[in-house]
């Protein structure tokens, strides 16, 4: 559903699916928040190195709470304006283990493939 | 998980369904989130604009995104279509005058459908109410022309006994009338003498008690009855405990084995499968075996064919059969055969090729339909090609576009059929009554799945086909060019299929017509042939004389003086008589007769003629003729010397110019009967009957009496004040007795020409409807080609045309796609016409009055229908025509 429009400058598209890896993460850490936290805490991780439609994140939102895997709740944000809340469920957890490892593990064979393309000219 | 996934499925589909345009929550979160997202830009000193701005630019395409969150939210195909059908309401909504025309036109084709299916249904298709109906077969002995015939006993035994393809075979005798007594008034019944197999053949659920024992249908066992339905509840208030009580039959006591279902219905010909004409008591038919005969036919036969044995296996076996049989009894069998003939198909049989003929021609009533709403779709989709532009330079798709006009056309198909079935169902309710017999069997029309299922599937079939004609506009429509133009131009191409709808139009019409035409004749011709007798004034009665106190003709006979008189004293009365078959009623008998003085005829050849007993005063009353000779006085009794009168026919067959008077002639006895006179010929079996040869002996003289004789009453009296008469004179004389069936002749004869005039005033009527609807369907055209040039016109009158040119252009266009229609469908009925060659009563299918009429009356409708439209371009004003737009 992400569409970025791919530009000359240097930020990075995100990968398909992996957006709804890392706002899972970012609920696990960070515990429950609204879209824009969760948009803002991804500008923040990431450096600014991803360029990122801020959109995207509420179709992934919606994605992951058709999944399970998190929930919502309206509730006050800091400011006391009325807010949608999201937070991991269970089994958004073991699924955030089961991706993290997963993840690891394809990263860990391209960045072992990319290393080899290194070495013959 | 499965639950959760079930109930995810269901929320998309209220979701899609319901009218929810957009999710405001997720809006409020987006615009939130874009707020937020401002408002740190102005923090870092941005203006309120440009913050704005680059908060939209990161937060992404609301739109867009809001299309994604409803995708996914609900089914797309759904959402669609509920989009869709907002918009097909609202169109129908913003047109009115469109809608009712096409919803009007819908629901009458549709409509008309329906009925005539549901009329099928009923007649048609539905299963007869027995177990494994396809296996059941009746049997009749044939003629050597193939006719067929009732069967002898004797040879219904041999049957029985010889043959391998049936597990059982019972017989009917369904002539036996019966008076039942109760609480000493008399009731008459209709009844049959039936084999005690005969239930289980048909395979019977009795609703209380049982059927008859294999030793019921012995002549000394045989005092049981088992009663209708209908009678048990009429008569002995549906009392639980009926079974086993006694009750008085005729002369007898029988004991009351068992009540039919209330469904049960039996008959061997379509006319009597007629709820109200079925049999109330049933008896053990209990044939004497040691005197079977051979010669006389009182008896249907119905038969199971036994599991795995095919029709085509039994009639070869019958075949053989039949053969042996007349090798055996050469004097009653000779060229006789036996023939099985699947129950359904025979209760059917008369209806079947009429209500094809109907169903076909309310299936071209519906295509006309369809032609004509597609006509009306193509001048919308005129109208509405600017429409069609935007949306496309807006980005649909064609397949978008179809999807959107499909599902306009839908909806006025599914308005059209909702509205056709309440018709359809009114209709059904106000013509059920009127049904003549042989199509009783629908009076069980009922509304059911099959019928629903019908109805739904041609809905959707002419959805599709009228929905076409605008779907072929869409792949013209070029954004760019329809922009530009104006709404009235339209291409070429369009009108060459409107063109098209509307000659296939008056095709279809030229064949209704052309059917309903020769439909028409045939029942004009029908009701205008002599009947041989009057039917005015004459009031007819059917009297059962209980066998105990009327026990020989001789005894039948001096009742019936004795009414006669009492009844011509009576005011009013102008003259009477009795009959024994009476004309139209369907009873009927025949005899075997010798001529004196002729050499004796060859084995199993026979001279034949019908057999009337009647008493004096009977010619008189039905206006019969007297051509030669005298006819019976009360002089006539039993002593004095035994005389006949034959008719017309009788005398030219069998005595051809010579005066058959003074010659004589006896039946199988001794007694030699002389010709006395001759009288006119009488259409006995009905006005579509030829006159046969006849009969006629005074009653006492008759050989025996097995029907109760009928009165005729000539009177001036209207019929009620005439039945309350005949009621009262015979209750003089004799206190206990039942008059049933008091009608008047003309009413005999109405029912007899029921069948083809119902089919003949439907099938005008389809075909009136189908020459408006293409009478409209050709103004419409007309009306559209006038708007369209109407600037045309302007600038030909400005250059000195006259508005008779004008007039002449249009109806010129008019006539030529009227003629070619016409001619079309002369051409098309040519070949169809043959299709109903059996239902036409002397009337050729290719007959000229009607090929020559129709073309006449259709081309004059069609072409006032486009004199309205031609007239209209008459009156245009150049300086307003010109000066439009």
């Amino acid at each position: 559903m992400s569409k970025g429009k791919g530009g000359a400058n240097t930020k990075s598209e995100i990968l398909q699916g992996t957006l709804d890896l890392m706002i899972l993460k970012t609920l696990q850490a960070m515990g429950s928040l609204h879209g824009f936290g969760i948009a803002r805490r991804l500008e923040q991780v990431s450096e600014d190195v991803l360029r990122l439609n801020e959109g995207t994140v509420y179709t992934s939102l919606l994605r992951l709470q058709q999944k399970g895997w998190i929930e919502a709740k309206w509730g006050a944000s800091e400011n006391n304006r009325k807010a949608k809340f999201y937070s991991i469920t269970r089994r958004g957890l073991r699924q955030l283990v089961k991706e993290t490892e997963s993840w690891e593990r394809i990263s860990g064979v391209i960045g072992r493939v990319l290393r080899l393309g290194v070495r013959t000219p | 998980m499965r639950v959760g996934k079930l109930r995810d499925l269901w929320s998309r589909v209220r979701r899609s369904v319901r009218d929810e345009p957009r999710d405001q929550d997720f809006v409020t979160e987006m615009e939130d989130h874009v707020g937020l997202l401002a408002e740190r830009y102005r923090r870092q000193g941005m203006t309120a604009k440009d913050a704005e701005l680059a908060a939209r630019r990161q937060f992404g395409n609301t739109v867009l995104l809001e299309e994604d969150h409803r995708a996914m939210l609900t089914i797309r195909t759904i959402d669609e279509m509920r989009g869709d059908l907002i918009l097909a309401t609202r169109m129908l909504r913003k047109n009115p005058g469109f809608a009712a025309a096409a919803v009007l036109t819908l629901a009458l084709a549709i409509g008309a459908n329906t009925a005539i299916f549901s009329l099928c249904n009923a007649v048609l298709f539905r299963r007869l109410p027995y177990t494994d109906p396809d296996r059941i077969v009746l049997l009749w002995e044939t003629m050597n022309k193939g006719t067929r015939i009732t069967v002898a006993p004797a040879n219904f035994v041999d049957w029985r006994n010889a043959s391998q393809s049936f597990s059982e075979m019972a017989a009917v005798n369904p002539s036996s009338g019966f008076t039942l007594w109760s609480q000493d008034e008399p009731l008459r019944l209709s009844g049959a003498g039936v084999s005690a197999n005969f239930f289980s053949v048909l395979g019977i659920r009795f609703a209380l008690g049982r059927g008859f024992l294999p030793e019921e249908d012995l002549p000394e066992n045989s005092r049981v009855a088992i009663l209708s339905h209908r009678v048990w509840q009429e008569r002995f208030g549906a009392d639980a405990g009926v079974a086993g009580k006694t009750i008085r039959l005729n002369d007898g006591m029988y004991t009351i084995v068992g009540v039919l279902p209330p469904d049960f219905q039996f008959a061997t010909n379509p006319a009597d499968f007629e709820a109200r004409s079925q049999n109330d008591i049933w008896v053990p038919l209990a044939l004497d075996l040691g005197k079977l005969k051979r010669g006389t036919h009182p008896l249907r036969v119905v038969a199971r064919l036994k599991p795995g044995v095919e029709l085509h296996q039994a009639q070869a076996e019958l075949n053989v059969l039949g053969a042996n049989l007349a090798r055996a009894y050469p004097s009653d069998n000779k060229e006789k055969g036996i023939a099985a003939v699947p129950i359904a198909e025979q209760v059917t049989e008369n209806v079947r090729v009429a209500l094809q003929a109907l169903l076909s021609a309310v299936g071209l009533v519906l295509l006309i339909a369809c032609a004509n709403v597609a006509n009306l779709l193509l001048s919308r989709a005129a109208a509405r090609q600017r429409e069609m532009a935007v949306r496309v330079a807006l980005g649909a798709s064609g397949r978008r576009l179809a999807q959107q006009l499909l599902t306009e056309s839908m909806l006025l198909a599914a308005l059209g059929a909702v509205t056709g079935f309440g018709l359809a169902f009114a209709a059904i309710r106000f013509v059920t009554p009127l049904l003549p017999a042989e199509l009783s069997r629908a009076a069980g029309i009922a509304v059911d799945a099959r019928m629903l299922v019908f109805t739904a599937a041609i809905s959707v079939v002419t959805g599709v086909l009228f929905g076409l004609g605008p779907l072929l506009g869409i792949k013209r429509v070029n954004p760019g060019e329809s922009l530009k133009q104006t709404n009235r131009v339209v291409s070429g191409g369009q009108s060459v299929l409107r063109s098209a709808l509307t000659v296939s139009q008056i095709v279809i019409a030229t064949i209704l017509l052309i059917g309903a035409g020769l439909m028409a004749k045939s029942f004009w011709t029908l009701i205008h042939v002599p009947a041989g007798f009057r039917t005015q004034n004459i009031v007819t009665a059917r009297l059962s004389l209980p066998k105990s106190r009327y026990p020989d003709n001789r005894r039948i006979a001096a009742f019936e003086r004795q009414v006669l008189d009492t009844l011509r004293a009576r005011p009013g009365i102008q003259s009477a008589g009795f009959a024994t078959y009476l004309p139209l009623s369907g009873s009927d008998n025949g005899w075997a007769f010798f001529i004196e003085g002729q050499p004796p005829l060859p084995v199993g050849v026979f001279h034949f003629a019908k057999y009337r007993p009647a008493s004096e005063g009977y010619f008189e009353t039905l206006g019969i003729p007297l051509l030669r000779g005298r006819l019976f006085t009360p002089a006539d009794v039993a002593d004095s010397p035994w005389v006949v009168v034959i008719n017309d026919s009788m005398a030219r067959r069998y005595w051809g110019s010579k005066n058959p008077v003074g010659e004589r002639l006896r039946f199988g006895g001794p007694t030699w009967r002389t010709v006395i006179g001759v009288v006119g010929d009488v259409r006995h079996e009905g006005l579509d009957g030829e006159p046969r040869a006849e009969m006629y002996m005074p009653v006492d003289q008759a050989a025996n009496l097995e029907a109760g004789p009928t009165i005729v009453v000539r009177t001036g009296l209207d019929a009620t004040a005439s039945a309350a008469v005949v009621r009262e004179a015979i209750s003089t004389i004799d206190r206990h007795f039942p008059v049933d069936r008091i009608e008047t002749m003309d009413q005999w004869l109405s029912r007899s020409v029921a069948p083809p005039r119902f089919r003949t005033m439907l099938l005008m009527a389809f075909s009136i409807l189908a020459l408006l609807m293409a009478s409209i369907g050709i103004y419409g055209v007309m009306n559209y080609l006038v708007i369209q040039r109407t600037r045309e016109f302007g600038i030909r009158l400005s250059l000195g045309a006259t508005r008779g040119d004008l007039l002449r252009f249009v109806i010129g266009r008019a006539a030529v796609l009227i003629g070619l229609g016409t001619c079309l469908g002369l051409g098309g009925s040519i070949v169809l016409a043959r299709l109903i060659e059996k239902l036409l009563f002397r009337t050729a299918p290719l007959d000229g009055w009607t090929f020559a009429a129709v073309p006449l009356v259709l081309a004059s409708v069609a072409l006032f229908a486009s004199y309205l439209p031609a007239r209209k371009a008459t009156r245009v004003d150049p300086m307003v025509a010109l000066r439009y737009e």
